[in-house]
């Protein structure tokens, strides 16, 4: 009852986007003419048709999320947090109104930690949710935790990354992502992560490089308006006006599309380091999407989305997907019989929070 | 003939067995793999729910036996696949009716859903008992952050002009703040505020009676309890709670009523105009110049009365066409209350200067 697996066919994407427009144009209708609502049925839909064209080694992955238990999330989040939040707001309003600012300010600050602190939650839950309703092998994943303890330290890691002049933004995500991803099992088995910061280190000082870029800006700024630059310096330009526009749109977009480009180096190698040192029982992941994966696949959503006038956004889903399972890879042992089923509990409701939050699983 | 294999999870391990299937009695079956000697439980077909059934490839799962799974690829047996619950589709409501009607239906409710929205508000708002809306109008607006003006000739001057309009006092609060807008709020509880330079803009007392009674027209009718009602309701409608700290009072700030309800603002104005033997002419006039500046003046448009009270030359003609021939019509104020209302703001010490605090 083993299985020796081989990294690169361990997982397989095996959908088609012919077969997933029916599901993608049919959900696209529903959801317009239900005002939204069919949204949480539409994703249930569309991740049943990912996770069951998704092989792992020797059988599919099951997706048994219901549209019904998303659509119950919200409405928890509507009722326990936005309806408070809503008396919060109006609360800080009138009191600003009536001149007690300071309290008002006290209030609007207390409301945004609250956020914060969500945020932090929600990830944690989303990815939870996410493990518990995926199946393979009649085994499912989850986790005991229910990441309460999991938002206050997304807070204080968050804050403290910023204050040596953000140096410690690798370790702060690098370690929460250690943190979340070590409360996760499968089956029986605890996922292990031991990512580390030191190795995204150098990617992460190209951002250092930033402003360097902002002075070029700024340059480029005052060529066109023959402005002064700070500490006297004037910059005059002898070029003809259509030159010197020409030549800061070419800066402009130039500082913001490598911007861009560190941001997506970054992250291709935060994600290459956290999954190539994350296991679970004898397998160990990994990820091999380089920085020129992660181009084609921006460059790609962004034609495909302007092309189809953006009705091609309801395929940026699939597309994601497809590139996260394609890229992914496990090699090591598994012994099925040995992988018994997770006794970890269940909610009954979804990601609501992540969904109000808005913010991404991983 | 071969017999049909299924493949097989338990859902305690992720051991994968190559099954037979054996029909036990007339609600049951039983899943037997010979190769090793393993039997399972019976199972009631009742029990079996669909996980998946697409590409020739299906999988079945039980109702109370989390991770119980089984499948096969291809088609079953007929036996078999008559006991076999289906897979839904789109969900079961909309199985039910299939995707076209049910989306058709869908289309009417989401039509009458946006109608109610649109018209659920002027009538769930005089439900709302007026302590209430007087509280939340007392907590939101406070002392206008100290900005409204008050000297005893300008009070005693706008007490006149108040009796005059509003003989039954049906808004509980009229002040003149010292913001220099052209421009006149009606806030929730019954409270209207003049700015200061609407006042300062105005030719004579009667434009400011016509302004004055067009916002009681709001108070009588509670508009803004309705656009209040209206927005909370589209802000829970669109979900659009995330983020949005756009703020209630810009929102009070900005409401528009729509045509109707200014419509209905302008008959009690004109009505309160005659009973109280005040002259239309001069607020068709007041309409008259604002509207001459024509359209290059829009970011001072936006910033006045007329972005929410929407200028037409309807509007003025109807003021002018109240105007009766030969009435003995008497100025809202004489002209040393009137002085007195025009200096209110500049001669109060203790006022707030316009911008000077934030709301």
């Amino acid at each position: 009852m083993t299985d020796e697996v081989d990294a690169q066919a361990s997982f397989a994407f095996e959908g088609n986007w012919r077969d997933y427009a029916p599901i993608a144009f049919t959900n696209l209708l529903l959801t317009i003419v239900t005002l939204g609502v069919y949204r949480f049925w539409a994703t249930t839909r569309t991740r049943r048709y990912l996770w069951s064209n998704t092989r792992f080694i020797d059988d599919w992955l099951e997706w048994t999320g219901t549209g019904k238990e998303l659509f119950v999330g919200f409405l928890m989040v509507l009722v326990l947090i936005g309806l408070p939040f809503l008396f919060l707001q109006f609360g800080a309003q009138a009191l600003v109104l009536q001149g007690q600012v300071a309290l008002a300010g006290v209030l609007t600050i207390m409301a945004a930690f609250t956020i914060f602190y969500f945020t932090g939650v929600a990830r944690f839950r989303a990815l939870r949710y996410r493990l518990s309703r995926t199946w393979w092998h009649g085994i499912r994943g989850g986790s005991d935790d229910a990441g309460w303890g999991y938002g206050g330290q997304y807070m204080w890691r968050t804050m403290v990354a910023y204050l040596p002049f953000g140096l410690l933004i690798p370790w702060s995500m690098m370690s929460l992502w250690n943190r979340r991803m070590n409360r996760m099992s499968f089956g029986s088995e605890p996922f292990v992560a031991r990512g580390r910061a030191r190795p995204l280190m150098k990617r992460f000082l190209l951002f250092y490089l930033a402003p360097i870029l902002f002075v070029l800006l700024a340059i480029a700024m005052a060529d066109i308006y023959g402005g002064e630059l700070g500490g006297g310096i004037r910059v005059t330009s002898s070029f003809p006006p259509i030159l010197r526009i020409i030549a800061f749109l070419v800066i402009f977009l130039g500082v913001y599309t490598l911007l861009g480009l560190i941001a997506l180096a970054y992250y291709a190698a935060f994600l290459r380091e956290a999954i190539d040192n994350l296991s679970l029982g004898g397998l160990q992941f990994s990820f091999e999407a380089s920085t020129d994966d992660w181009l084609a696949l921006f460059f790609g959503d962004v034609a495909l989305v302007v092309c189809t006038l953006g009705i091609g956004a309801i395929f940026l889903q699939y597309r994601h997907w497809k590139f996260f399972i394609t890229h992914m890879g496990a090699a090591g042992e598994i012994y099925t019989d040995q992988l018994a089923q997770s006794r970890t509990r269940t909610d009954r409701h979804g990601e609501g929070l992540l969904d109000a939050l808005d913010v991404g699983a991983f | 003939m071969e017999a049909f294999r299924l493949w097989h999870y338990d859902g305690v391990t992720a051991v994968r067995r190559d099954v037979a299937l054996a029909a036990e009695g007339e609600a049951h079956f039983r899943l037997t793999e010979p190769e090793s000697g393993w039997t399972g439980e019976p199972v009631a077909w009742d029990d079996l729910t669909v996980i998946g059934a697409d590409k020739g490839r299906s999988a079945y799962g039980h109702r109370a036996l989390p991770g119980w799974r089984m499948g096969f690829a291809g088609d079953a047996p007929p036996d078999i696949a008559a006991r076999l619950p289906r897979a839904e589709r789109y969900g079961r409501w909309i199985d039910r009716f299939g995707l076209w009607q049910a989306a058709a239906a869908f289309t009417l409710v989401a039509g009458l859903v946006v109608w109610g929205a649109l018209e659920a508000p002027a009538l769930i708002a005089p439900m709302i008992p007026q302590s209430w809306e007087n509280r939340m109008g007392d907590a939101m607006v406070g002392d206008f952050g100290g900005r409204i003006c008050s000297t005893p000739a300008g009070d005693k001057a706008l007490a006149a002009l108040v009796a005059r309009i509003d003989p039954d006092a049906e808004a509980r609060d009229v002040v003149v703040a010292n913001i220099p807008l052209v421009n006149a709020v009606t806030l929730p509880g019954g409270r209207i505020i003049l700015f200061d330079g609407l006042i300062q803009q105005a030719g004579s007392p009667d434009e400011v009676a016509g302004v004055l009674g067009h916002e009681l027209g709001h108070v009588r009718h509670r508009d803004t309890m309705t656009g209040l009602v209206r927005q909370l309701g589209l802000s829970v409608l669109l979900g659009g709670f995330a983020g949005d700290t756009g703020g209630y009072l810009n929102g009070v700030l900005s409401l528009s009523y729509g045509r109707k309800a200014e419509d209905a603002a302008d008959s009690v104005a004109i009505a309160q105009m005659r009973a109280a033997a005040i002259s239309p002419a001069g607020t068709a006039a007041f309409f008259e110049r604002m509207g001459g500046k024509g359209e290059g003046a829009n970011m001072e448009r936006a910033m006045t009365w007329l972005s929410s009270h929407p200028l037409s030359a309807d509007r003025r003609k109807r003021f002018e066409a109240a105007v009766q021939r030969g009435a003995a019509y008497r100025p809202a104020l004489d002209a040393a209350q009137w002085r007195a209302l025009r200096r209110s703001c500049k001669s109060d010490p203790s006022v707030e200067d316009a911008w000077g605090r934030p709301f």
